[in-house]
């Protein structure tokens, strides 16, 4: 008897462990929305998937968690696509802010869109 | 008599089910790795070797998230995978015994990973239908071309649903029966699965709190080709 409640008090305490750790990302519905863009592309669908980046970003800030990586550039160049070449900037520098192994990659972005005519 | 024969066959047991899962140590099995430290992974687009000619852009979907979770710096696959096919570089066969460096003077990425779809398919057989989701990966040194890691990750769904041994395949077999029968069934799922049967062999990168600390962790060895 006394076995079975020093297990279940072990087994409480490990799983209300686990439920309190901070997750490392929130991917919010990534992969889905990738997923579905890839299976048909269309402006609802890529629609969806900007709407989770954005997600993504509000959620991990909520929570206080770092933004995953390639979020930040993903929307940058989804604004590009736009044509909205300041926008696209700005999320290719919040890219590199939080990221370091970032930094030579958007810089060559960044160079490419400002010597475009 | 009796106790002597249950040792015997005990011993060939463990025996035989040692053989089959040599454990290494990450740090025996992946040392390169660990020299090498690589911080960020560019995600190529994967190679298809399967007969589904849509599973390389679904499979793709699912790669840069577990590569993430693990602590590396992931390039954002549809802008770099865009980039890539710009520069001519659609399948990733033609780069894969080439000198990797201009991955990094592009990218900056320190390593690449490489993924292969071996298999991505329903066969049906007369008595069984099996779904099977096989997929090699592999990280090579964008300084040295080298590889770093490499492992296999497969899922096997038996269909049938009359499957005695149970474990995963038996409890998803159901559901993914009425799945398949459906014009066109995602099997992204079980890709993340496969995924998930490699992920785990990979050393953590910088952004896992146990970057650096997961020498002595376990894994499978993998049988050497």
């Amino acid at each position: 008897m006394q076995i079975k409640i020093l297990v279940i008090v072990c087994a409480t305490l490990f799983f209300t462990g686990c439920a309190t750790k901070k997750p490392m990302y929130d991917y919010d519905e990534y992969s889905e929305t990738f997923y579905a863009m890839k299976r048909e592309t269309s402006a609802e669908t890529q629609t969806e998937w900007q709407n989770t980046l954005e997600t993504i970003i509000v959620k991990s800030e909520d929570r206080n968690i770092r933004v995953p990586p390639g979020v930040y550039a993903n929307l940058g160049y989804l604004h590009l696509k736009a044509n909205d070449e300041s926008k696209a900037i700005s999320y290719f520098e919040l890219e590199k802010s939080i990221y370091p192994e970032a930094i030579h990659f958007m810089d060559r972005l960044i160079n490419r869109v400002k010597t475009q005519p | 008599m009796n106790k002597f024969k249950l040792t015997i066959v005990s011993l060939l047991i463990l025996t035989i089910a040692g053989c089959a899962n040599t454990m290494v140590t990450k740090e025996q099995e992946f040392p390169d790795m660990y020299n090498e430290k690589p911080r960020s992974l560019l995600i190529m687009p994967p190679i298809n070797m399967s007969t589904a000619a849509d599973a390389k852009d679904y499979y793709a979907t699912t790669v840069e998230m577990p590569i993430a979770f693990q602590g590396y710096y992931t390039f954002p696959y549809e802008l770099t995978s865009e980039i890539l096919k710009q520069e001519g570089i659609y399948d990733s066969e033609l780069v894969y015994d080439m000198p990797l460096s201009k991955f990094h003077e592009y990218f900056g990425a320190d390593a690449v990973l490489f993924t292969k779809i071996v298999k991505w398919d329903t066969s049906y057989l007369v008595i069984a239908s099996n779904l099977t989701v096989s997929i090699d990966a592999e990280i090579k040194s964008t300084k040295t071309s080298k590889s770093l890691w490499k492992y296999n990750g497969t899922v096997v769904i038996d269909l049938t649903g009359n499957n005695g041994s149970g474990g995963m395949a038996g409890l998803l077999a159901g559901v993914i029966a009425t799945a398949i029968n459906t014009a066109a069934a995602d099997y992204t799922e079980y890709a993340r699965e496969a995924n998930g049967r490699f992920i785990g062999t990979v050393p953590v990168g910088p952004y896992h709190p146990l970057y650096l600390k997961d020498q002595k962790i376990k894994i499978q060895q993998q049988p050497k080709q």
